[in-house]
């Protein structure tokens, strides 16, 4: 038990950084393909983060600084937090409802950073990622709220327990509305096209990143990883049953369960995310009333109703 | 002892005013030194249980008393420590007021009144206090005339009504029972018919309902709280609002009881699910509103009134752990609003402008306020590690638990709504370029900011330690007829689903130590000015390179149509209906002997008609 834990600690971090680097590789690569180019190398990510690291890069100060530490350390606590696979070293203090508030670290250490940096194009950025959280929040939280009434609990671990005894929640009446939400915001919660207005490269030089350069937007790119891995990691934690198999099937004990249970994690982490990917490579930029009104039009009403459906049930 | 806790604030009130004709500096610390002592002897009433004292015996045959339980004791700590605070805080900002010693006299009124509120033992002592702290309260809003002076009678309006609830209510009760002992009245309560309690809570409703701001009741407080001297905003803020939290606290448990509370009603339509709802309604709305504020001091004051929110939630919500959350909630809205009001109050004397599309750029002039200010935010978003978080956690578990998620939604969405204000207020007044017109702001006075840093530091110890303030909400939920809660010094124990900061704080130390330590290892940064960048390819342009206003344009446009204060236009129209009534009636007035004569003609041939039996209709 203690050596899961230690192992949790310190490869959790490991696995969501190399994962959601990778995943960034990939992304880039299934867009090429949509649009018939030939795309860069898969691991371009990882090379373009270790010449980055070396490379001399302004900065504006120590709110600079420590802004962009505070949120990527935000994210890491965060995943310590979250289940991957059997591997869970924080899990049970607090369950989901420190996980909603561990989540909006990240964004606001980098609005902290970026608020130093003084470049209008940094603000609206801020400005445009916030209004957005705010759209998809509304869904996001009646979905949570939802699974969490259903399994009665806060936490993570017994929803994903749960899920591993009774089957998927996607799956299962009628935690199947709320799941079907977060498929509706989920290209939202990942900032990928349409929904990708906080960084719009071409029209406001990707917003809070516009002044990062060298090491700065090495790890601003690391977090951006992981707060993709974790958008989707927590979907496959409360819907695809985590871990687990479907149906009767079941993973042998030990450290080859760990670790297949590892795989088969990431397995589906990559095949939701790929989804979103194609989401992203078909559409276009919305604009952010466009965005916000999706957001809390069929998705917060679906999501309203499977929270409603779950409390008459 | 507990008479000479008011002894001390009503007498030395009177003292500070006639020191301060003396001398200015003499009347500070002479204030300082008072409520120093008070807090001194507030802290050591610390009440093992309940301890009662009569000071005047008599009175209309009832005796005037005060007593002192753990929860008015929790409540007299926070308006004395505040009230200290407050005083140093005060020391720069009114320096040189001419009518400074006024502002001295009013502001130790009101603390001293909100103290004889927490400590009273019976209604009618209550009333006098609470009519002192009002009235104070009414001309302290009002101190900076102009403006503040239209804010200052909106409050005292919707006061007066408040106070018209409670003296009616007062009556009732000691018209049926014939004693207005809290503790008395406790006893005769548990007896009576549902009616007659639901129209007591009522009553009682309307006026701490008025007080703590919950909608419908909540139009005098934007205004109040934008108009009235920084210092006194945190007062209004952080602990004076907060009697409306403790009058309820005090009637629907400690008089009536959690069990006749509880049970008034049945379902959803019982009374306490309907003022839960009011008070989700609280949250949400407010929280938007605020978002479109774009001065600094009243998007505080929105806030104020959708945090309050979350604290009538907890309280009307009614388990254990709400009833414990939405008291701590008080507590720790109590620490980070003062702080953002005396950080808004610094910024506004520095600056001499609180707009929110005028400001920035600040942290780099004011490094201090800057970060009291961030650890005031993180508090009232409630970030993990702030005193906030704790709270609102306590509240979010029983909502979702205990089978409310709709309330749980309000709860949660509202503070998305708080997370974009609080950015929008740190932004606009800290970050982006600093305008040609601040280069020269000087830091703060050591006496602005000493009184902030000491909350900035107590909002993340409390944030840590929860433990330490949770153990005193548990002996007061204790005394409301709860069981008492499983605190550890890191939160709470495993019987209500552990939370444990301890966890938190660890792994954030030893995350941000080593992405430290990996990002110190990268190549070397220098620092450069705003304009020495990349500015995405672009020349920076003169003074204008920012963005602060209309900072969530789109959303607001998607927004404001919804977000009307109705209720405020709904009051303009009831007044603007009142005046039409009141000036139909004055034509009947012509001052011209004839019409009276016609209108006594005219009466007296309808009596007559009437008598003589004949029937109209």
């Amino acid at each position: 038990m203690v050596a899961m834990k230690v192992a949790g600690l310190v490869f959790s971090p490991i696995i969501a950084v190399l994962t959601g680097l990778l995943l960034t590789g990939a992304s880039r690569k299934m867009v090429a393909r949509v649009e018939w180019r030939y795309g860069p190398p898969l691991l371009q990510p990882f090379i373009d983060m270790v010449k980055l690291f070396f490379q001399r890069a302004p900065s504006h100060g120590e709110v600079f600084d420590y802004g962009l530490v505070i949120s990527l350390s935000g994210s890491i606590v965060l995943l310590l937090f979250l289940p991957i696979g059997h591997l869970c070293p924080l899990g049970g203090g607090g369950g989901l409802l420190v996980i909603i508030y561990l989540m909006l670290i990240p964004p606001l250490g980098i609005a902290t950073s970026g608020g130093e940096g003084a470049n209008p194009y940094i603000s609206i950025g801020v400005s445009r990622k916030l209004m957005l959280g705010l759209g998809y929040e509304v869904t996001l939280i009646l979905v949570l709220l939802s699974v969490m009434s259903e399994y009665n609990t806060i936490s993570i671990l017994k929803v994903v327990q749960a899920q591993s005894e009774s089957g998927w929640s996607l799956f299962s009446w009628p935690l199947v509305i709320p799941g079907i939400a977060y498929l509706l915001i989920m290209p939202a919660i990942l900032g990928v096209k349409p929904f990708d207005v906080a960084s719009a490269p071409q029209e406001i030089s990707s917003g809070s990143h516009a002044e990062y350069g060298g090491k700065y937007l090495a790890f601003v790119t690391v977090g951006g990883g992981l707060s993709e891995f974790i958008g989707v990691a927590l979907f496959v934690n409360l819907f695809l049953g985590g871990p687990s198999l479907p149906g009767a099937f079941t993973l042998p004990a030990g450290a080859l369960g760990v670790f297949l249970g590892v795989i088969l994690f990431l397995v589906k982490v990559a095949f939701v995310f790929s989804l979103n990917v194609m989401v992203s490579a078909l559409f276009p930029r919305l604009r952010v009333e466009g965005a916000v009104k999706y957001l809390w039009g069929w998705p917060a009403l679906i999501g309203l109703i499977g929270t409603i459906v779950v409390w008459a049930l | 002892m507990l008479e000479a806790v008011l002894i001390v604030a009503f007498g030395g009130a009177l003292l500070t005013y006639l020191v301060g004709r003396w001398s200015a500096k003499g009347r500070d610390y002479f204030a300082l030194a008072l409520w120093v002592v008070i807090l001194g002897m507030t802290s050591y009433l610390h009440p093992g249980k309940p301890r009662v004292s009569t000071f005047y015996p008599g009175f209309l045959g009832n005796d005037l008393q005060l007593r002192v339980t753990s929860l008015s004791w929790l409540f007299a700590i926070i308006v004395a420590s505040i009230s200290v605070l407050v005083i140093i805080y005060s020391f720069r900002y009114i320096k040189g007021h001419e009518k400074s010693n006024l502002y001295y006299l009013l502001l130790l009124l009101v603390n001293g009144g909100m103290l004889g509120v927490t400590l009273s033992g019976d209604f009618l002592s209550f009333y006098v206090f609470w009519e002192i702290a009002s009235w104070s309260t009414f001309l302290l809003i009002s101190f900076n005339q102009g403006r503040a002076l239209a804010a200052g009678l909106r409050y005292v309006v919707m006061s007066v009504i408040g106070s018209g609830a409670m003296l009616f209510g007062m009556l009732s009760l000691y018209s049926s029972f014939g004693t207005l002992d809290l503790a008395d009245l406790s006893e005769h309560l548990a007896g009576a018919g549902g009616e007659y309690v639901l129209f007591i809570f009522l009553l009682f409703l309307v006026s701490f309902g008025i007080k703590n701001a919950i909608i419908p009741f909540h139009t005098w407080l934007p205004p109040a709280h934008s108009e009235a001297p920084a210092p006194f905003s945190a007062v209004l803020s952080g602990v004076l609002i907060k009697m409306g939290t403790y009058g309820m606290l005090l009637i629907f448990y400690l008089v009536a009881g959690a069990k006749i509370f509880l049970g008034l009603g049945t379902g959803i339509w019982s009374f306490h699910s309907i003022l839960s709802g009011l008070a989700a309604v609280t949250i949400v709305l407010p929280s938007f509103v605020a978002i479109l504020q774009n001065d600094a001091k009243r998007m505080l004051a929105w806030s104020t009134v959708g945090q309050a929110g979350y604290i009538v939630l907890g309280i009307s919500f009614g388990t254990r752990l709400a009833v414990a959350g939405g008291i701590f909630h008080f507590l720790n809205h109590a620490l980070f609003k003062s702080l953002l009001f005396m950080s808004i109050g610094a910024v506004e004397r520095k600056t001499s402008t609180r707009d929110l599309n005028d400001l920035g750029g600040l942290v780099k002039r004011t490094p201090v306020l800057f970060i009291a200010t961030l650890v005031g935010v993180a508090g009232l978003i409630g970030v993990p590690l702030t005193n906030g978080f704790f709270s609102k956690w306590m509240i979010y578990k029983t909502l979702i638990l205990d089978g409310n998620p709709l309330l749980a939604f309000a709860a949660l969405i509202g503070t998305w709504g708080t997370i974009l204000y609080s950015y929008k207020l740190i932004h606009n007044v800290f970050f982006g370029q600093l305008p040609e017109k601040y280069r020269k702001v000087t830091r703060s006075s050591f006496s602005t900011y000493a009184p902030m840093v000491i909350l900035a530091v107590a909002i993340i110890f409390f944030g840590i330690f929860p433990g330490f303030v949770l153990g005193e909400v548990s002996h007061v939920t204790t005394t409301l007829g709860f069981p008492p809660l499983d605190v550890e010094l890191w939160g709470l124990s495993s019987d209500t689903g552990m939370v444990n900061t301890l966890n938190l704080l660890a792994a954030f130390v030893i995350v941000a130590a080593v992405v430290w330590f990996v990002f110190k290892s990268g190549a070397e940064s220098p620092k450069v000015a705003q304009d020495d960048s990349y500015t995405a390819g672009a020349p920076v342009p003169e003074g204008k390179f920012t963005y602060t206003a209309d900072f969530y344009g789109p959303l607001e446009r998607v927004i404001s149509p919804y977000l009307k204060d109705r209720i405020d236009i709904f009051y303009g129209g009831l007044i603007d209906f009142t005046e039409f009534l009141s000036d139909t009636v004055r034509r009947m007035y012509t001052g011209y002997v004839g019409t009276y004569v016609a209108y006594i003609l005219a009466l007296l041939a309808v009596v007559l008609l009437v008598q003589l039996g004949w029937s109209p209709w």
